[in-house]
């Protein structure tokens, strides 16, 4: 048996048992297939913007792990094509518009986010897809792009999390090519050649799959404008390189890495379930208590205000790629991280085996907090209704969060407790000794 | 622009469709504004396919009490009234973490702002709490030691910001007295320390009444919940709070800080000056902002020295504060001087127009989420202009940001941005060590 960290915070619980999962008003989202492309719309009167994330299946599974980075470069490739029948590159043409755009890669996917003014939407995603359509690749603009991503790169370089999170998902991914940098190394990168960019382009660029999310203003946009995006891709669909490589036998479940920080970070990662497991509402909730955890370690109690201290230790409960996971992260700035991440260690070992007792409504109602302040950004109501409709059949990723927390009973924490949060895989990222 | 949102990071008129404004429903029911109870007043923009809800309270204060002796105090007040228990048995600031929601409390010279991102379906209740908290305050020993402790906790933290070091010594330059001359966070511990429950009192009893507020309210949340405001009691209304310039403005300075970095300021136009402080941030906009700035994409390129820049635009006068800092910041001052000379001469009519659309372009997506517009709205009430807000349904700051003109901003440069205040803050060897 176990009491929860915060008995103080049981005080609260009468006060918002239920009432977090009341309905609530429902937004207008549409969803579609055609030609292979998956088109979710949800329109917002009140935004004075349109965001669009297009999703290709071209992602660092499509690698071979000697092609270590040619998925950014090919996407990099099409920001950097020129466009509007001059030397402009869609980049630099669509922020002269009044818009932006940018890219991830992910394990699967290759994934733009493209935002303008709804004056202006129809003419950027008319750009983005003529770009999308026939990308220049020739030297100049691959070089361009190359360099772009080496600045990238070594700016992530210096995110001591970022590093960590690399380092465990290359240890728990079951591909060796999904695991790969997602945007490759300065080494890698200066191997690829107009004509690798060329082929994986015309290769994995496909329809198949494909997602169109759009969010926000798009009334103003005109009735083919969305379709336009999906039609620049060619008919089709494509599948993984499976690449496996023999994992290494051994008992050590940390890795390190040193790189130019201030201070020691630690990371833990364990495998979690994705958005369609019913393990999905007690993770949420896990993950919300967990957090808190952390804070109360490090925190002084009562503060309200953001401090070095509360920044620097969090919980990451990632459903949105493959395989899933909860990361915890504690930075050693604020003094010696050890104890207040032996401590959440402890609490995760012991919710795994010890029958909860009590009201856990005040964890949910946190639980449901977290994921509904997390979605404000057009660009993340965008990406959580791709991942929902992907995962689940369903874009309202509101709906579907709040009825699995809703639905979670404290036998449910703790047998996802039991099943998820043992033997953590951890990174140390650690500060690189200086010559005096 | 208002601070925080420039700070965080943290972008007409014709047609609806063409200006880029929300498109207003029938019932034209987007926005919404009102008085409270006790007088103040409340603006309400509603959006009903966002699940969240920021709701935030503005109160015009003097961040150092209104005798401007106690730096800090309007921090500490404003703390300690979300610690302290309210009727319910809970505090504000709990009330917020069990519903998985966040809280801030921003002190600047002039004022304050709360600052709640919660769930849209507790909105209600965190509405009663909220103005509970500060309408009617319970605040005690307890709560003014937490919130002691957490001022200084950020003292701490501010003593090794070079921007927001060079922002008070810029400020505390340019202003001979009122609140903006001194720094809202205190520079030393024993001056947090010194702040007492009595003060503490005294201060919410005057700066935390409905009357001084306006409470902004973003997201998923019914018109009906304004009847949940807890009325408090009555006060005098308030007029935003201005500070006088040092005349004549100060020679460049040194100073001695926690760490290094080379501050430059230059007095603008007065919030009521629409066009004006509407150039003035697209000029910000254009040269310093983050990642898409000319001039701080050119010097972030470099990888060692940086340029940050923001016109905050205040009641009377509003200021252009540039902060550089890195290896070469000494250059890279030269350069934001010579890009703002350079600037005198009109831009080409194509490079103006982009710049213009990048602007507009900012201006929505820096007020994209509900805390962004929530912040913007209360920021320009707060200052005296509520209608100006550049998320204001109406529209005046973006018909504003259309009409300006190649000639127009390079007028405005000759006009405020050819004398500035500088500040190097130079690094104690001992400390920064």
């Amino acid at each position: 048996m176990i009491s929860y960290l915060r008995p103080s915070a049981l005080l609260c619980a009468a006060l918002f048992v239920c009432s977090p999962f009341a309905a609530r008003a429902a937004g207008t989202t549409t969803l579609d297939r055609s030609g292979g492309v998956t088109f979710i719309r949800q329109q917002d009167a009140a935004s004075s913007l349109v965001g669009v994330d297009v999703v290709v299946r071209a992602g660092l599974d499509r690698q071979t792990l000697r092609q270590n980075g040619l998925a950014a470069l090919v996407a990099q490739t099409i920001l950097r094509t020129p466009v509007a029948g001059s030397k402009t590159s869609l980049l630099d043409a669509i922020a002269a518009q009044g818009g932006s755009i940018h890219f991830s890669v992910d394990p699967t996917d290759v994934r733009f986010y493209v935002a303008a003014l709804p004056s202006s939407g129809d003419a950027v995603l008319s750009m983005f897809a003529r770009a999308l359509a026939a990308p220049a690749f020739d030297p100049v603009t691959v070089r361009t792009a190359r360099a772009d991503l080496f600045a990238r790169i070594a700016h992530k370089q210096s995110a001591a999390l970022a590093v960590g999170l690399d380092m465990l998902h290359r240890a728990g991914s079951d591909a060796a090519n999904a695991a790969l940098p997602s945007l490759g190394t300065s080494a890698s990168l200066a191997q690829l050649v107009p004509d690798d960019v060329r082929a994986f382009y015309g290769k994995y660029y496909r329809r198949g799959d494909a997602y169109v999310s759009a969010v926000g203003r798009i009334d103003a946009l005109g009735p083919q404008t969305l379709a336009q995006v999906g039609d620049a891709l060619a008919p089709g669909s494509t599948t993984a390189i499976a690449v496996h490589i023999a994992p290494l036998h051994g008992t050590s479940r940390q890795l390190v890495a040193h790189r130019d920080i201030q201070a020691p970070w630690l990371i833990a990662q364990y495998a979690a379930p994705d958005a369609k497991s019913k393990d999905f509402g007690p993770m949420l909730v896990l993950a919300a208590f967990m957090q808190r955890t952390l804070a109360d370690i490090v925190e002084v109690p009562g503060v309200v205000s953001p401090t070095f201290a509360s920044n620097s230790v969090g919980a990451l409960y990632d459903y949105s790629h493959k395989p899933a996971s909860l990361t915890l992260y504690v930075n050693g700035g604020m003094g010696n991280p050890d104890r207040a991440f032996g401590t959440a260690l402890s609490v995760a070992n012991v919710l795994a085996t010890t029958k909860l007792t009590g009201s856990i409504e005040d964890f949910k109602a946190m639980a449901y907090g977290d994921f509904a302040t997390s979605a404000t950004t057009l660009e993340s109501r965008a990406w959580l209704a791709t991942i929902f409709a992907e995962q689940v059949a369903s874009p309202d990723y509101i709906a579907r969060a709040m009825q699995a927390i809703a639905a979670t009973t404290p036998a449910d924490i703790q047998r996802v407790a039991k099943r998820y949060l043992d033997k953590p895989t951890i990174a140390l990222v650690l500060p690189r000794q200086r010559q005096n | 622009m208002s601070l925080r949102m420039r700070l965080a990071a943290l972008t007409l008129l014709g047609s609806l469709c063409a200006s880029g404004l929300p498109a207003i429903a029938a019932d034209g029911a987007i926005q919404q504004q009102g008085t409270l109870p006790h007088g103040g007043s409340y603006i309400l923009y509603r959006d009903p396919t966002i699940a969240s809800a920021a709701i935030d309270l503005w109160f015009r204060a003097p961040g150092a009490g209104y005798d401007n002796a106690k730096p800090g105090l309007a921090r500490v007040a404003a703390i300690a009234a979300a610690a302290a228990r309210l009727e319910s048995g809970t505090s504000l600031a709990e009330t917020i973490r069990t519903a998985g929601g966040t809280l801030a409390v921003n002190v600047y010279p002039d004022i304050v702002g709360v600052s709640v991102l919660v769930p849209a379906t507790v909105a209600r209740r965190v509405i009663a709490s909220m103005t509970a908290a500060y309408f009617a305050p319970a605040i005690d020993d307890a709560s003014v030691k937490t919130a002691v402790r957490d001022t200084a906790v950020l003292s701490v933290q501010q003593h090794y910001s070079a921007v927001q070091s060079l922002h008070n010594a810029l400020f505390a330059q340019i202003f001979s007295g009122g609140p903006a001359h001194i720094a809202p966070i205190p520079g030393t511990l024993t001056q947090v320390s010194g702040i007492t429950e009595a003060d503490v009192k005294a201060f919410a009893k005057r700066a935390f009444v409905s009357s001084n507020a306006t409470l902004t309210i973003v997201g998923d949340v019914a018109p009906s919940s304004i009847e949940a405001v807890t009325a408090g009691t009555p006060g005098p209304s308030s007029e935003p709070i201005d500070s006088p310039l040092a005349k004549p403005l100060p020679e460049p300075t040194s100073l001695p800080g926690s760490v290094g970095g080379i501050g430059l300021a230059w007095v603008g136009p007065p919030i009521r000056d629409e066009k004006a402080a509407t150039a003035m941030d697209f000029i910000s906009d254009y040269l310093f902002r983050y990642r898409t700035g000319i001039l701080a994409k050119a010097i972030d390129a470099s990888g060692d020295t940086y340029v940050t820049g923001q016109f905050i635009t205040l009641h009377d006068p509003g200021v252009m504060l540039i902060t550089v800092g890195g290896a070469n910041a000494e250059i890279a001052k030269t350069q934001v001087i010579d890009a703002l000379a350079k600037l005198e001469q009109p831009l080409d009519d194509a490079t103006f127009a982009a710049a213009r659309n990048a602007f507009l372009y900012h201006l929505a997506a820096d007020t994209q989420t509900p805390t962004g517009q929530s912040d913007n709205l209360g920021w320009y009430a707060a200052e005296g202009n509520a209608a100006y807000a550049p998320g204001d349904t109406s529209g005046a700051y973006r018909a504003q940001a259309r009409s300006l003109d190649p000639a127009y901003v390079a007028s405005i440069v000759k006009q405020f941005l050819t004398h500035p205040v500088i500040v190097q803050l130079v690094p104690n060897a001992k400390e920064s060590s």
